[in-house]
Protein backbone atom coordinates (compact mmCIF):
# COMPACT_ATOMS: atom_id res chain seq x y z
CA UNK A 1 0.00 0.00 0.00
CA UNK A 2 1.33 3.65 -0.51
CA UNK A 3 2.04 6.22 1.83
CA UNK A 4 -1.47 8.15 0.56
CA UNK A 5 -3.49 4.87 0.84
CA UNK A 6 -1.92 4.06 4.57
CA UNK A 7 -2.31 7.33 5.39
CA UNK A 8 -5.92 7.27 4.11
CA UNK A 9 -6.50 4.08 5.81
CA UNK A 10 -5.69 5.53 8.84
CA UNK A 11 -7.67 8.70 9.09
CA UNK A 12 -11.04 6.48 8.06
CA UNK A 13 -9.88 4.38 10.85
CA UNK A 14 -9.20 6.95 13.15
CA UNK A 15 -12.60 8.86 12.01
CA UNK A 16 -14.31 5.99 12.73
CA UNK A 17 -12.90 5.45 16.03
CA UNK A 18 -13.55 8.92 17.42
CA UNK A 19 -17.04 8.44 16.28
CA UNK A 20 -17.24 6.05 18.79
CA UNK A 21 -14.88 7.18 21.73
CA UNK A 22 -17.49 10.70 21.28
CA UNK A 23 -20.28 8.39 21.49
CA UNK A 24 -19.33 6.47 24.70
CA UNK A 25 -18.36 10.47 25.93
CA UNK A 26 -22.14 11.12 25.60
CA UNK A 27 -24.37 8.68 26.03
CA UNK A 28 -24.15 9.25 29.90
CA UNK A 29 -24.11 5.72 31.22
CA UNK A 30 -23.64 4.07 28.35
CA UNK A 31 -21.08 1.46 29.57
CA UNK A 32 -23.39 0.77 32.66
CA UNK A 33 -24.76 -2.25 31.31
CA UNK A 34 -21.93 -4.24 29.95
CA UNK A 35 -20.01 -3.08 33.63
CA UNK A 36 -23.32 -3.65 36.34
CA UNK A 37 -24.23 -6.82 34.37
CA UNK A 38 -20.97 -8.58 35.01
CA UNK A 39 -20.33 -7.61 38.46
CA UNK A 40 -23.75 -8.67 39.52
CA UNK A 41 -22.92 -12.15 37.62
CA UNK A 42 -19.10 -12.13 39.59
CA UNK A 43 -21.06 -11.32 43.00
CA UNK A 44 -24.04 -13.56 42.43
CA UNK A 45 -21.75 -16.79 41.14
CA UNK A 46 -19.49 -15.76 44.08
CA UNK A 47 -23.02 -16.50 46.79
CA UNK A 48 -23.81 -19.28 44.79
CA UNK A 49 -20.74 -21.72 44.66
CA UNK A 50 -18.14 -20.04 46.53
CA UNK A 51 -17.55 -22.92 48.56
CA UNK A 52 -16.17 -24.71 45.41
CA UNK A 53 -12.37 -23.92 45.90
CA UNK A 54 -12.54 -25.71 49.23
CA UNK A 55 -12.74 -29.07 46.69
CA UNK A 56 -9.35 -31.61 46.99
CA UNK A 57 -8.13 -30.70 43.40
CA UNK A 58 -9.55 -26.90 42.70
CA UNK A 59 -6.72 -25.07 41.34
CA UNK A 60 -7.32 -22.27 43.68
CA UNK A 61 -8.02 -21.39 47.52
CA UNK A 62 -10.14 -18.54 46.54
CA UNK A 63 -13.41 -18.50 44.13
CA UNK A 64 -13.36 -15.32 43.85
CA UNK A 65 -9.83 -15.47 41.89
CA UNK A 66 -11.52 -18.26 39.29
CA UNK A 67 -14.24 -15.93 38.83
CA UNK A 68 -12.59 -12.68 38.25
CA UNK A 69 -11.53 -13.59 34.64
CA UNK A 70 -14.58 -15.24 33.78
CA UNK A 71 -16.26 -11.71 34.46
CA UNK A 72 -13.73 -9.70 32.36
CA UNK A 73 -14.14 -11.74 30.03
CA UNK A 74 -18.10 -11.63 30.17
CA UNK A 75 -17.92 -7.53 30.39
CA UNK A 76 -15.52 -7.81 26.85
CA UNK A 77 -17.68 -10.38 25.12
CA UNK A 78 -20.69 -7.80 26.06
CA UNK A 79 -18.78 -4.41 24.98
CA UNK A 80 -17.76 -6.21 21.73
CA UNK A 81 -21.50 -7.42 21.05
CA UNK A 82 -23.03 -3.90 22.05
CA UNK A 83 -20.96 -2.80 18.88
CA UNK A 84 -22.62 -5.12 16.79
CA UNK A 85 -26.07 -3.82 17.94
CA UNK A 86 -24.86 -0.18 17.34
CA UNK A 87 -24.31 -1.58 13.86
CA UNK A 88 -27.55 -2.51 13.41
CA UNK A 89 -28.80 0.78 14.53
CA UNK A 90 -26.51 2.71 12.20
CA UNK A 91 -28.30 0.30 9.77
CA UNK A 92 -31.84 0.76 10.62
CA UNK A 93 -31.07 4.64 11.00
CA UNK A 94 -29.08 4.69 7.15
CA UNK A 95 -26.34 6.15 8.51
CA UNK A 96 -24.33 3.08 7.36
CA UNK A 97 -25.92 3.97 3.97
CA UNK A 98 -23.55 6.92 4.17
CA UNK A 99 -20.76 4.97 4.62
CA UNK A 100 -21.55 2.49 2.10
CA UNK A 101 -21.69 5.36 -0.48
CA UNK A 102 -18.19 6.26 0.63
CA UNK A 103 -15.05 5.33 -0.98
CA UNK A 104 -13.65 4.09 1.82
CA UNK A 105 -12.74 0.51 1.55
CA UNK A 106 -15.57 -1.82 2.82
CA UNK A 107 -13.15 -3.78 5.46
CA UNK A 108 -12.10 -0.66 7.04
CA UNK A 109 -16.42 -0.10 7.53
CA UNK A 110 -16.06 -3.35 9.92
CA UNK A 111 -12.43 -2.05 11.24
CA UNK A 112 -14.35 1.62 13.42
CA UNK A 113 -16.91 -1.02 15.16
CA UNK A 114 -14.04 -3.55 15.89
CA UNK A 115 -11.93 -0.42 17.73
CA UNK A 116 -14.72 0.84 19.19
CA UNK A 117 -15.37 -2.89 20.54
CA UNK A 118 -11.75 -2.64 22.10
CA UNK A 119 -12.43 0.89 23.33
CA UNK A 120 -15.60 0.03 25.28
CA UNK A 121 -14.17 -2.98 26.70
CA UNK A 122 -11.71 -1.33 28.57
CA UNK A 123 -13.41 0.02 30.95
CA UNK A 124 -15.64 -2.63 32.34
CA UNK A 125 -12.89 -4.81 32.39
CA UNK A 126 -11.25 -2.66 34.26
CA UNK A 127 -13.78 -1.89 36.66
CA UNK A 128 -14.31 -5.29 37.21
CA UNK A 129 -10.57 -6.62 37.92
CA UNK A 130 -10.51 -3.75 40.38
CA UNK A 131 -13.74 -4.83 42.61
CA UNK A 132 -12.54 -8.41 41.96
CA UNK A 133 -9.01 -7.42 43.49
CA UNK A 134 -10.63 -5.50 46.43
CA UNK A 135 -12.90 -8.91 47.13
CA UNK A 136 -9.71 -10.77 47.91
CA UNK A 137 -7.46 -12.42 44.79
CA UNK A 138 -3.76 -11.57 44.61
CA UNK A 139 -2.82 -10.48 41.28
CA UNK A 140 -0.76 -14.29 41.27
CA UNK A 141 0.36 -14.00 38.10
CA UNK A 142 2.09 -10.85 38.01
CA UNK A 143 2.53 -8.57 35.27
CA UNK A 144 2.68 -11.45 32.60
CA UNK A 145 -0.97 -12.60 34.23
CA UNK A 146 -2.51 -8.68 34.02
CA UNK A 147 -1.16 -8.91 30.59
CA UNK A 148 -2.79 -11.86 29.30
CA UNK A 149 -6.01 -10.80 31.12
CA UNK A 150 -5.80 -8.30 29.35
CA UNK A 151 -4.70 -9.86 26.21
CA UNK A 152 -7.41 -12.30 26.58
CA UNK A 153 -10.25 -9.64 27.04
CA UNK A 154 -9.83 -7.29 24.58
CA UNK A 155 -9.06 -9.79 21.88
CA UNK A 156 -12.60 -11.76 23.07
CA UNK A 157 -13.97 -8.38 22.45
CA UNK A 158 -12.97 -8.14 18.97
CA UNK A 159 -14.65 -12.27 18.65
CA UNK A 160 -18.18 -10.73 19.89
CA UNK A 161 -17.69 -7.63 17.82
CA UNK A 162 -16.79 -10.02 14.55
CA UNK A 163 -19.84 -12.05 15.55
CA UNK A 164 -22.10 -8.96 16.22
CA UNK A 165 -21.27 -7.31 13.00
CA UNK A 166 -21.79 -10.42 10.89
CA UNK A 167 -25.34 -10.92 12.45
CA UNK A 168 -26.10 -7.32 12.56
CA UNK A 169 -24.90 -7.08 8.46
CA UNK A 170 -27.15 -10.23 7.97
CA UNK A 171 -30.73 -8.78 10.11
CA UNK A 172 -30.10 -4.68 9.11
CA UNK A 173 -32.49 -4.75 12.15
CA UNK A 174 -31.79 -4.07 16.10
CA UNK A 175 -34.07 -6.91 16.98
CA UNK A 176 -30.87 -8.73 16.36
CA UNK A 177 -29.35 -7.47 19.79
CA UNK A 178 -30.52 -9.79 21.95
CA UNK A 179 -29.12 -13.26 19.41
CA UNK A 180 -25.91 -11.08 19.77
CA UNK A 181 -25.63 -11.08 23.67
CA UNK A 182 -26.88 -14.66 24.34
CA UNK A 183 -24.38 -16.01 21.76
CA UNK A 184 -21.68 -14.41 23.94
CA UNK A 185 -23.37 -15.77 26.93
CA UNK A 186 -23.82 -19.10 25.89
CA UNK A 187 -20.33 -19.30 24.14
CA UNK A 188 -18.92 -18.27 27.91
CA UNK A 189 -21.58 -20.75 29.35
CA UNK A 190 -20.03 -23.68 27.76
CA UNK A 191 -16.69 -23.43 28.70
CA UNK A 192 -14.81 -24.12 32.29
CA UNK A 193 -16.83 -20.69 33.21
CA UNK A 194 -17.36 -21.76 37.14
CA UNK A 195 -15.25 -25.00 37.68
CA UNK A 196 -12.53 -26.69 36.21
CA UNK A 197 -12.59 -29.29 33.53
CA UNK A 198 -12.11 -31.99 35.93
CA UNK A 199 -14.96 -30.68 38.05
CA UNK A 200 -17.83 -30.46 34.67
CA UNK A 201 -20.16 -33.23 34.69
CA UNK A 202 -22.50 -35.45 31.35
CA UNK A 203 -22.39 -32.94 28.07
CA UNK A 204 -20.83 -29.85 29.60
CA UNK A 205 -17.92 -31.80 30.25
CA UNK A 206 -17.59 -33.04 26.27
CA UNK A 207 -18.59 -29.85 25.10
CA UNK A 208 -16.30 -27.60 27.32
CA UNK A 209 -12.92 -29.07 26.04
CA UNK A 210 -14.02 -27.98 22.32
CA UNK A 211 -15.62 -24.63 22.84
CA UNK A 212 -12.42 -22.25 22.54
CA UNK A 213 -13.40 -20.01 25.31
CA UNK A 214 -12.25 -22.51 27.36
CA UNK A 215 -8.79 -21.76 26.32
CA UNK A 216 -9.32 -17.75 26.35
CA UNK A 217 -10.20 -18.50 29.77
CA UNK A 218 -7.35 -20.68 30.95
CA UNK A 219 -5.14 -17.87 29.11
CA UNK A 220 -6.71 -14.82 31.25
CA UNK A 221 -6.54 -16.47 34.27
CA UNK A 222 -3.26 -16.75 34.74
CA UNK A 223 -3.64 -13.35 36.26
CA UNK A 224 -5.56 -14.56 39.48
CA UNK A 225 -5.80 -18.28 40.01
CA UNK A 226 -2.69 -19.46 41.18
CA UNK A 227 -2.77 -23.13 40.26
CA UNK A 228 -2.35 -21.89 36.80
CA UNK A 229 0.70 -20.74 36.61
CA UNK A 230 1.87 -18.07 34.11
CA UNK A 231 3.35 -20.24 31.21
CA UNK A 232 3.68 -20.51 27.23
CA UNK A 233 1.80 -23.79 27.74
CA UNK A 234 -0.96 -21.96 29.49
CA UNK A 235 -0.96 -19.22 27.23
CA UNK A 236 -0.67 -20.90 23.71
CA UNK A 237 -3.98 -22.56 23.53
CA UNK A 238 -5.76 -19.25 24.11
CA UNK A 239 -4.07 -17.28 21.74
CA UNK A 240 -5.10 -20.05 18.60
CA UNK A 241 -7.81 -19.83 19.89
CA UNK A 242 -8.58 -16.43 19.88
CA UNK A 243 -6.88 -16.26 16.35
CA UNK A 244 -9.09 -19.44 15.39
CA UNK A 245 -12.30 -17.25 16.52
CA UNK A 246 -10.87 -13.88 15.24
CA UNK A 247 -10.52 -15.52 11.52
CA UNK A 248 -13.34 -17.46 11.31
CA UNK A 249 -15.99 -14.59 12.57
CA UNK A 250 -13.90 -11.67 10.66
CA UNK A 251 -14.03 -14.02 7.49
CA UNK A 252 -17.94 -14.35 8.25
CA UNK A 253 -18.52 -10.51 8.64
CA UNK A 254 -16.65 -9.66 5.45
CA UNK A 255 -19.00 -12.09 3.61
CA UNK A 256 -21.55 -10.67 5.04
CA UNK A 257 -20.51 -7.52 4.16
CA UNK A 258 -19.77 -8.14 0.33
CA UNK A 259 -23.37 -9.38 0.29
CA UNK A 260 -24.91 -5.71 1.65
CA UNK A 261 -25.56 -4.75 -1.41
CA UNK A 262 -27.74 -7.64 -2.66
CA UNK B 1 -21.20 -3.34 -22.10
CA UNK B 2 -23.56 -0.83 -23.21
CA UNK B 3 -25.46 -1.24 -26.30
CA UNK B 4 -23.70 0.73 -29.06
CA UNK B 5 -27.28 2.60 -29.90
CA UNK B 6 -26.93 3.86 -25.54
CA UNK B 7 -23.97 4.77 -26.22
CA UNK B 8 -24.11 6.82 -29.12
CA UNK B 9 -27.41 8.49 -28.28
CA UNK B 10 -26.46 9.54 -24.96
CA UNK B 11 -22.77 10.57 -25.52
CA UNK B 12 -21.84 12.85 -22.98
CA UNK B 13 -24.67 11.74 -20.44
CA UNK B 14 -23.06 11.81 -16.87
CA UNK B 15 -25.84 9.07 -16.15
CA UNK B 16 -26.73 6.42 -18.57
CA UNK B 17 -29.55 3.49 -17.72
CA UNK B 18 -30.24 1.22 -19.56
CA UNK B 19 -33.04 -2.20 -19.10
CA UNK B 20 -32.17 -1.29 -15.03
CA UNK B 21 -34.61 -3.84 -13.36
CA UNK B 22 -34.22 -4.68 -9.57
CA UNK B 23 -35.98 -7.73 -7.85
CA UNK B 24 -36.39 -8.33 -4.11
CA UNK B 25 -36.15 -11.31 -2.68
CA UNK B 26 -40.41 -10.95 -1.79
CA UNK B 27 -40.53 -11.40 -5.47
CA UNK B 28 -41.46 -7.50 -6.06
CA UNK B 29 -40.01 -6.06 -9.08
CA UNK B 30 -39.34 -2.66 -7.52
CA UNK B 31 -37.44 -1.20 -11.27
CA UNK B 32 -38.84 -2.71 -14.21
CA UNK B 33 -36.74 -1.72 -17.43
CA UNK B 34 -36.05 1.92 -16.65
CA UNK B 35 -33.97 3.81 -19.21
CA UNK B 36 -32.82 7.35 -19.00
CA UNK B 37 -30.08 9.30 -19.26
CA UNK B 38 -28.86 12.70 -17.65
CA UNK B 39 -26.73 14.85 -19.58
CA UNK B 40 -23.68 16.97 -17.68
CA UNK B 41 -24.96 20.09 -16.04
CA UNK B 42 -28.68 19.20 -15.77
CA UNK B 43 -31.35 18.61 -12.92
CA UNK B 44 -33.26 15.59 -13.73
CA UNK B 45 -36.22 15.12 -11.73
CA UNK B 46 -37.63 11.31 -10.92
CA UNK B 47 -41.23 11.96 -9.95
CA UNK B 48 -43.22 9.08 -8.61
CA UNK B 49 -45.50 7.99 -5.44
CA UNK B 50 -44.44 6.39 -2.89
CA UNK B 51 -43.27 2.80 -3.91
CA UNK B 52 -43.03 3.42 -7.50
CA UNK B 53 -39.18 2.72 -7.15
CA UNK B 54 -37.80 6.30 -7.44
CA UNK B 55 -35.45 5.32 -4.10
CA UNK B 56 -34.35 1.97 -5.46
CA UNK B 57 -33.17 3.32 -8.74
CA UNK B 58 -30.85 5.80 -6.50
CA UNK B 59 -29.58 2.75 -4.21
CA UNK B 60 -28.58 1.01 -7.59
CA UNK B 61 -27.08 4.11 -9.45
CA UNK B 62 -24.92 4.93 -5.65
CA UNK B 63 -23.73 1.39 -5.39
CA UNK B 64 -25.91 1.00 -2.47
CA UNK B 65 -27.99 -1.91 -4.39
CA UNK B 66 -27.26 -4.32 -7.20
CA UNK B 67 -29.41 -4.27 -10.06
CA UNK B 68 -31.21 -7.85 -10.89
CA UNK B 69 -30.37 -6.63 -14.44
CA UNK B 70 -29.53 -4.24 -16.96
CA UNK B 71 -26.71 -1.62 -16.34
CA UNK B 72 -25.98 1.89 -15.45
CA UNK B 73 -22.94 3.99 -15.86
CA UNK B 74 -22.49 7.08 -13.21
CA UNK B 75 -19.76 9.87 -14.40
CA UNK B 76 -18.65 7.76 -16.76
CA UNK B 77 -18.36 4.55 -14.32
CA UNK B 78 -20.09 1.35 -14.14
CA UNK B 79 -22.19 0.77 -11.14
CA UNK B 80 -20.90 -2.61 -10.08
CA UNK B 81 -17.94 -3.28 -12.09
CA UNK B 82 -16.92 -0.14 -11.26
CA UNK B 83 -18.62 0.94 -7.67
CA UNK B 84 -15.57 2.31 -6.22
CA UNK B 85 -14.70 4.99 -8.76
CA UNK B 86 -18.58 5.71 -8.51
CA UNK B 87 -18.62 6.57 -5.29
CA UNK B 88 -15.61 9.01 -5.40
CA UNK B 89 -17.65 11.12 -8.26
CA UNK B 90 -21.05 11.28 -6.45
CA UNK B 91 -22.45 13.02 -3.47
CA UNK B 92 -25.13 11.18 -2.15
CA UNK B 93 -27.96 12.46 0.63
CA UNK B 94 -30.54 9.93 0.89
CA UNK B 95 -34.41 9.91 2.43
CA UNK B 96 -34.32 10.90 5.53
CA UNK B 97 -31.25 12.39 6.76
CA UNK B 98 -29.25 9.86 8.59
CA UNK B 99 -27.16 12.26 10.98
CA UNK B 100 -25.58 10.57 13.74
CA UNK B 101 -27.67 12.25 16.78
CA UNK B 102 -24.74 12.50 19.13
CA UNK B 103 -22.13 14.24 16.82
CA UNK B 104 -22.19 18.21 16.07
CA UNK B 105 -22.71 19.54 12.51
CA UNK B 106 -19.14 20.18 12.30
CA UNK B 107 -17.46 16.70 13.39
CA UNK B 108 -19.82 14.97 11.11
CA UNK B 109 -18.34 17.07 8.69
CA UNK B 110 -14.95 16.10 9.22
CA UNK B 111 -16.01 12.78 9.23
CA UNK B 112 -16.98 12.86 5.97
CA UNK B 113 -14.03 14.29 4.38
CA UNK B 114 -12.14 11.26 6.26
CA UNK B 115 -14.27 8.88 4.23
CA UNK B 116 -13.12 10.76 1.48
CA UNK B 117 -9.77 11.20 1.59
CA UNK B 118 -9.39 14.77 2.63
CA UNK B 119 -6.74 15.60 5.39
CA UNK B 120 -7.65 16.92 8.67
CA UNK B 121 -6.52 20.54 8.15
CA UNK B 122 -8.02 20.20 4.77
CA UNK B 123 -11.42 18.64 6.13
CA UNK B 124 -11.74 21.55 8.61
CA UNK B 125 -11.38 24.06 6.27
CA UNK B 126 -13.86 22.32 4.12
CA UNK B 127 -16.37 21.97 7.16
CA UNK B 128 -16.46 26.09 7.68
CA UNK B 129 -16.65 26.73 4.18
CA UNK B 130 -19.94 24.44 4.10
CA UNK B 131 -21.03 25.52 7.20
CA UNK B 132 -21.15 29.04 6.23
CA UNK B 133 -22.78 28.16 2.60
CA UNK B 134 -25.73 26.10 4.26
CA UNK B 135 -26.47 28.99 6.40
CA UNK B 136 -25.06 26.95 9.66
CA UNK B 137 -21.94 28.28 10.78
CA UNK B 138 -24.15 29.57 14.20
CA UNK B 139 -25.01 26.08 15.00
CA UNK B 140 -22.15 24.19 14.17
CA UNK B 141 -20.89 22.80 17.51
CA UNK B 142 -24.26 22.30 18.47
CA UNK B 143 -25.36 18.01 18.80
CA UNK B 144 -27.49 16.96 16.06
CA UNK B 145 -30.38 16.25 18.25
CA UNK B 146 -30.76 20.20 18.90
CA UNK B 147 -31.30 20.50 14.87
CA UNK B 148 -34.51 21.37 12.87
CA UNK B 149 -35.84 19.30 10.38
CA UNK B 150 -34.71 22.05 7.46
CA UNK B 151 -30.84 22.56 9.43
CA UNK B 152 -30.54 18.52 9.14
CA UNK B 153 -31.37 18.25 5.45
CA UNK B 154 -29.03 21.33 4.57
CA UNK B 155 -26.26 19.75 6.99
CA UNK B 156 -27.14 16.65 4.35
CA UNK B 157 -26.99 18.47 1.60
CA UNK B 158 -23.57 20.11 3.04
CA UNK B 159 -22.06 16.79 3.82
CA UNK B 160 -22.83 15.22 0.38
CA UNK B 161 -20.50 18.02 -1.41
CA UNK B 162 -17.73 17.51 1.21
CA UNK B 163 -15.51 16.47 -1.46
CA UNK B 164 -17.09 18.52 -4.51
CA UNK B 165 -19.06 15.58 -6.87
CA UNK B 166 -19.41 15.80 -10.49
CA UNK B 167 -22.97 14.10 -9.54
CA UNK B 168 -25.35 14.71 -6.60
CA UNK B 169 -27.99 12.60 -5.97
CA UNK B 170 -30.90 14.27 -3.48
CA UNK B 171 -33.21 11.06 -2.41
CA UNK B 172 -36.66 13.22 -1.38
CA UNK B 173 -34.78 15.90 0.03
CA UNK B 174 -37.77 18.18 1.06
CA UNK B 175 -40.07 15.90 2.39
CA UNK B 176 -41.54 16.93 5.79
CA UNK B 177 -40.02 20.10 5.33
CA UNK B 178 -41.57 23.60 5.61
CA UNK B 179 -42.14 25.98 2.84
CA UNK B 180 -39.75 27.96 4.11
CA UNK B 181 -36.83 25.50 4.40
CA UNK B 182 -38.18 24.10 1.02
CA UNK B 183 -37.82 27.09 -0.80
CA UNK B 184 -34.02 28.17 0.94
CA UNK B 185 -33.07 23.89 0.12
CA UNK B 186 -33.98 24.90 -3.49
CA UNK B 187 -32.32 27.94 -3.91
CA UNK B 188 -28.78 26.21 -2.85
CA UNK B 189 -29.60 23.29 -5.51
CA UNK B 190 -29.90 26.19 -7.90
CA UNK B 191 -26.71 27.68 -6.96
CA UNK B 192 -25.06 24.57 -6.98
CA UNK B 193 -27.12 23.46 -10.57
CA UNK B 194 -25.35 26.61 -12.23
CA UNK B 195 -21.59 25.72 -10.77
CA UNK B 196 -22.01 23.07 -12.95
CA UNK B 197 -22.79 20.04 -10.62
CA UNK B 198 -25.00 17.52 -12.17
CA UNK B 199 -28.47 16.75 -9.84
CA UNK B 200 -30.61 13.80 -10.08
CA UNK B 201 -33.21 14.21 -7.72
CA UNK B 202 -36.04 12.39 -6.48
CA UNK B 203 -39.19 14.01 -5.17
CA UNK B 204 -43.41 13.14 -4.65
CA UNK B 205 -43.47 16.80 -5.26
CA UNK B 206 -44.97 17.92 -8.14
CA UNK B 207 -44.03 21.46 -7.98
CA UNK B 208 -40.28 20.83 -6.60
CA UNK B 209 -40.29 18.86 -10.36
CA UNK B 210 -41.51 21.63 -12.04
CA UNK B 211 -39.67 24.60 -10.17
CA UNK B 212 -36.32 22.65 -10.49
CA UNK B 213 -35.80 20.03 -12.91
CA UNK B 214 -34.53 20.60 -16.49
CA UNK B 215 -36.02 17.67 -17.09
CA UNK B 216 -38.39 15.22 -15.56
CA UNK B 217 -38.98 11.41 -15.55
CA UNK B 218 -42.24 9.87 -14.17
CA UNK B 219 -41.96 6.54 -12.46
CA UNK B 220 -45.32 4.24 -11.37
CA UNK B 221 -44.77 0.63 -11.02
CA UNK B 222 -41.14 0.34 -11.58
CA UNK B 223 -41.28 1.57 -14.79
CA UNK B 224 -40.75 5.14 -16.59
CA UNK B 225 -44.32 6.25 -18.07
CA UNK B 226 -42.76 9.72 -19.27
CA UNK B 227 -40.73 11.82 -19.76
CA UNK B 228 -39.38 15.23 -20.77
CA UNK B 229 -38.84 18.83 -20.09
CA UNK B 230 -42.05 20.45 -17.93
CA UNK B 231 -43.04 21.87 -20.50
CA UNK B 232 -43.08 18.61 -22.98
CA UNK B 233 -45.18 16.54 -20.07
CA UNK B 234 -47.58 19.48 -19.83
CA UNK B 235 -48.12 18.81 -23.51
CA UNK B 236 -48.63 15.63 -22.84
CA UNK B 237 -52.43 16.59 -20.49
CA UNK B 238 -53.82 18.27 -23.79
CA UNK B 239 -54.98 22.22 -24.10
CA UNK B 240 -54.45 24.47 -21.33
CA UNK B 241 -57.68 25.29 -19.59
CA UNK B 242 -59.08 28.74 -18.89
CA UNK B 243 -61.31 28.36 -16.05
CA UNK B 244 -64.59 31.31 -16.14
CA UNK B 245 -66.22 31.81 -12.08
CA UNK B 246 -69.52 33.47 -13.00
CA UNK B 247 -71.20 35.80 -10.67
CA UNK B 248 -74.42 34.39 -11.17
CA UNK B 249 -74.39 30.60 -10.84
CA UNK B 250 -78.04 30.53 -12.43
CA UNK B 251 -76.41 31.48 -16.23
CA UNK B 252 -74.21 28.63 -16.22
CA UNK B 253 -76.04 26.94 -18.42
CA UNK B 254 -76.06 29.43 -20.76
CA UNK B 255 -72.71 30.10 -20.49
CA UNK B 256 -71.99 26.30 -21.31
CA UNK B 257 -73.52 26.83 -24.78
CA UNK B 258 -72.23 30.02 -25.44
CA UNK B 259 -68.92 29.00 -24.99
CA UNK B 260 -68.64 25.70 -26.80
CA UNK B 261 -67.39 27.66 -29.84
CA UNK B 262 -64.35 28.61 -27.81
CA UNK B 263 -63.50 24.93 -27.06
CA UNK B 264 -64.64 21.98 -24.96
CA UNK B 265 -66.45 23.32 -21.72
CA UNK B 266 -66.57 20.97 -18.57
CA UNK B 267 -67.76 22.28 -15.13
CA UNK B 268 -65.64 22.64 -12.60
CA UNK B 269 -67.57 23.90 -9.41
CA UNK B 270 -70.74 26.04 -8.90
CA UNK B 271 -70.45 28.86 -10.77
CA UNK B 272 -67.61 27.17 -12.54
CA UNK B 273 -66.40 26.26 -16.05
CA UNK B 274 -63.45 25.12 -17.83
CA UNK B 275 -62.71 25.89 -20.76
CA UNK B 276 -60.14 23.43 -23.04
CA UNK B 277 -58.78 25.72 -25.70
CA UNK B 278 -55.47 25.84 -28.36
CA UNK B 279 -55.15 29.56 -27.62
CA UNK B 280 -54.70 29.52 -24.30
CA UNK B 281 -54.52 32.79 -23.13
CA UNK B 282 -55.34 34.68 -26.05
CA UNK B 283 -58.72 33.45 -26.09
CA UNK B 284 -59.62 35.50 -22.76
CA UNK B 285 -60.89 38.52 -24.85
CA UNK B 286 -63.10 36.68 -26.96
CA UNK B 287 -64.37 34.24 -24.34
CA UNK B 288 -64.91 37.59 -21.99
CA UNK B 289 -66.46 39.16 -25.17
CA UNK B 290 -69.06 35.99 -25.77
CA UNK B 291 -70.20 35.93 -22.41
CA UNK B 292 -70.30 40.19 -22.36
CA UNK B 293 -72.32 40.51 -25.13
CA UNK B 294 -74.76 37.91 -23.52
CA UNK B 295 -75.47 40.08 -20.26
CA UNK B 296 -73.41 37.25 -18.51
CA UNK B 297 -71.36 38.68 -15.31
CA UNK B 298 -67.65 37.47 -15.13
CA UNK B 299 -66.13 37.08 -11.62
CA UNK B 300 -62.67 36.05 -12.55
CA UNK B 301 -61.27 34.08 -15.72
CA UNK B 302 -58.06 32.34 -15.16
CA UNK B 303 -55.52 30.40 -17.13
CA UNK B 304 -54.82 26.53 -16.11
CA UNK B 305 -51.52 25.33 -17.51
CA UNK B 306 -51.12 21.63 -16.98
CA UNK B 307 -49.17 20.61 -13.95
CA UNK B 308 -47.31 17.58 -13.59
CA UNK B 309 -49.95 16.09 -11.36
CA UNK B 310 -52.31 16.11 -14.81
CA UNK B 311 -49.67 14.53 -16.41
CA UNK B 312 -49.07 12.09 -14.05
CA UNK B 313 -52.93 11.34 -13.64
CA UNK B 314 -53.04 11.32 -18.16
CA UNK B 315 -49.66 8.88 -17.69
CA UNK B 316 -51.08 6.82 -15.04
CA UNK B 317 -54.74 6.78 -14.80
CA UNK B 318 -54.01 7.72 -11.18
CA UNK B 319 -53.40 10.68 -9.26
CA UNK B 320 -49.69 10.79 -7.46
CA UNK B 321 -50.73 10.88 -3.94
CA UNK B 322 -53.54 7.83 -4.66
CA UNK B 323 -50.90 5.30 -4.58
CA UNK B 324 -50.18 4.33 -0.99
CA UNK B 325 -46.94 3.75 0.13
CA UNK B 326 -45.56 0.85 2.17
CA UNK B 327 -43.69 -1.22 -0.63
CA UNK B 328 -40.20 -1.08 -0.52
CA UNK B 329 -39.37 2.43 -2.79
Amino acid sequence: MSTRGLAYTGGVGFALWRRSLLELARVRGGLLPTTVAPLIFLLGSLGQFGRLDQLVGFPTTSYIAWLVPLSCLQAAGFAGGATGANLARDIEAGWFDRLLSSPAPRPLLILGPVMAAVTRCLVPVTVIFIAGLLLGPGLTGGAFGLFMLYLAAISFSIVASLWGITLALRAKSQQVGPLIQNGVFIAVFLSTAYTPLPFLKGWLAVAAPYNPVTYVLQMGRQATVSGIEPSWAHTWPGLLALAGMMLFFGLLALRQLRRVDR
Amino acid sequence: MFSDHTAAKDAGATIIVEALERVYSSGLRAVDGVNLAVAAGEIYGFLGPNGAGKSTTVRILTTLLRPSGGRARVAGYDVVEQASQVRRSIGVALQEAALDPLMTGRELLELQGALHGLRRAESKLRADELLERVDLAPAADRLLNTYSGGMRRRLDLAMALVHRPDVLFLDEPTTGLDPVSRASLWSELRRLNEEGTTIFLTTQYLEEAEQLADRVGIIDHGKIVAEGTPQDLGRLVGEPGLYVKLIDQSQCDLARQLLAVHGAVSDREAGGLTIRTALGARAIAPIVRTLDEAQIEVDAVEVEEPTLDDVFLAVTGHRAEDVAGGEQS
